[in-house]
């Protein structure tokens, strides 16, 4: 039930309205910092190929999520859903950067996305009350419903 | 009556910067906001979570929602990144009845419900709209008399269709002011610069590649330094953290200095307003803010607010 398509996220009939005028590369601030995909080239290759070579490029994590790809788009294409739907595939092949990994399974089993050790002597600090306990079977249990274990084949 | 919202800090500000939380809580009881703290877990993160997994993303989001929503309060968030998790899921869950069906027969099991009550805004939203401008100029104690350069961070405002549908362009986009306009009011010069509303970079130093990350920050630091900005304000830990230790970062690498402080919005606002420099934390910025302290300039006939 949980298989993610990426044409489930994204409407493919969206790729064929792409003109290629390059705004998106052009705006994308990782295409600034070194020679990566950027959205463009993501969409060509996927109107070419199809998603499934372009699933397996470990740049196609590199992407800052600011999503001012879609908003200059002229087209309005949704290209943040694309991209999206590309890395969700991606993650369940097992093309997945290492340090996403670690956070998702972090959120996974504590709940938060940063633990600290002296967390709550440096709330005190600032008469802070304490961080709010929550359930963590509770949120386990949401993800096991969801596959998030199986998929990414994370011990549960 | 006193504006009560749930109180959603997220992961990143309790955690590391518990600072910016006693900034945010204290100027809240100064303009007279009640903050509930609820068991929240982890937004989770539009540049991870939803990534990865897309239905656990909005599974846990929705989660969130319902948390809030069985007491019946607003959510108020000190962060972009759950600000633009938790409206676009109360989008999605209220758009798409399928997903909506979907997620909540995973929450019944664990015995929660999404009804779409509630909604969910970022501490500027409530500032700028709720509270109002005038009512924090009445709380003031000084101007701060400063060139403030302001980074509202992407996830505020973008997708506009979802985060402000109502203020759409002709073109579908949105810019936000409200930290500019805030700053006029705290008696500050906001500052325009070239990229301003572009991305700082943190989401890619945090998921792949630092050194490229550093590469866009360096761009936008350039321009801030080139309008003459004095300190840098944010709206997002995230941000805040690649601003801070991204000079540093910058400072090794290509030997350029830019000492630029940065103050998250709510510690700025306490400093105008005449909070204490602990309850806002400032000595544990690495880039000082006390060479700009005594520009602060008193206003005639204002009293300081009681903690």
């Amino acid at each position: 039930m949980t298989v993610q398509k990426v044409w489930s996220l994204f409407d493919r009939s969206q790729l064929y309205e792409c003109y290629e005028c390059s705004k998106c590369s052009g705006s994308c601030p990782v295409t600034l910092a070194g020679d990566f995909l950027g959205p463009r080239k993501i969409l060509l290759k996927c109107l070419q190929h199809g998603s499934g070579r372009v699933i397996r490029d470990p740049l196609l994590w590199y992407c800052t999520t600011c999503q001012v790809c879609q908003d200059r788009c002229p087209q309005e294409i949704n290209i943040p859903e694309l991209l999206t739907g590309l890395r969700n595939k991606a993650a369940k092949i097992g093309n997945i950067p290492e340090r996403v990994k670690f956070t998702v399974e972090k959120i996974a089993k504590t709940g938060r996305s940063v633990l600290g050790f002296k967390v709550e002597r440096e709330r005190k600090r600032y008469n802070l009350p304490p961080v709010v306990e929550i359930s963590k079977e509770e949120i386990s249990k949401i993800l096991a419903e969801t596959g998030f274990f199986k998929d990414l084949k994370i011990d549960h | 009556m006193a504006l009560r919202y749930a109180f959603f800090p997220g992961c990143v500000i309790p955690a590391k910067y518990p600072h910016f939380e006693s900034a945010t809580r204290a100027i809240a009881k100064v303009l007279d906001m009640e903050l509930v703290d609820l068991p929240f877990s982890c937004c989770p993160p539009t540049s991870n979570m939803k990534l990865v997994h897309y239905d656990s993303w909005l599974a846990l989001a929705a989660r969130n929602l319902c948390v809030a929503e069985e007491q019946e309060l607003d959510i108020l968030t000190t962060c972009t990144g759950c600000v633009s998790t938790l409206k676009e899921a109360n989008y999605i869950m209220r758009q798409k009845p399928n997903r909506r069906r979907k997620i909540n027969r995973i929450l019944e099991k664990a015995g929660r419900h999404y009804e779409g009550t509630i909604e969910v805004f970022h501490l500027l939203d409530v500032l700028y709209d709720h509270i109002g401008l005038e009512a924090i100029e009445e709380k003031c104690i000084y101007d701060l008399n400063m060139k403030v350069a302001s980074h509202y961070g992407c996830h505020l405002f973008r997708p506009s269709y979802i985060m402000y549908p109502e203020f759409l362009s002709p073109s579908h986009s949105y810019v936000p002011t409200s930290i500019d306009e805030i700053t006029e009011v705290l008696g500050g010069e906001p500052v325009k610069y070239m990229r301003r509303f572009l991305c700082c970079g943190y989401p890619l130093g945090a998921n792949v590649d630092e050194d490229a990350s550093y590469e866009i920050l360096r761009e936008k630091l350039y321009y801030i330094k080139a309008a003459h900005a004095e300190l840098i304000a944010v709206a997002c830990a995230s941000c805040f953290e690649q601003f801070e230790l991204g000079q540093v970062m910058i400072k090794k690498k290509y030997k350029e200095t830019y000492k630029l402080p940065t103050l998250y919005i709510s510690q700025l606002i306490g400093l105008a307003m005449g909070i204490d420099n602990e309850t806002l934390g400032l000595k544990e910025h690495i880039h000082k803010i006390k060479k700009l302290l005594p520009r602060l300039q008193e206003r005639t006939g204002r009293m300081r607010a009681t903690l």
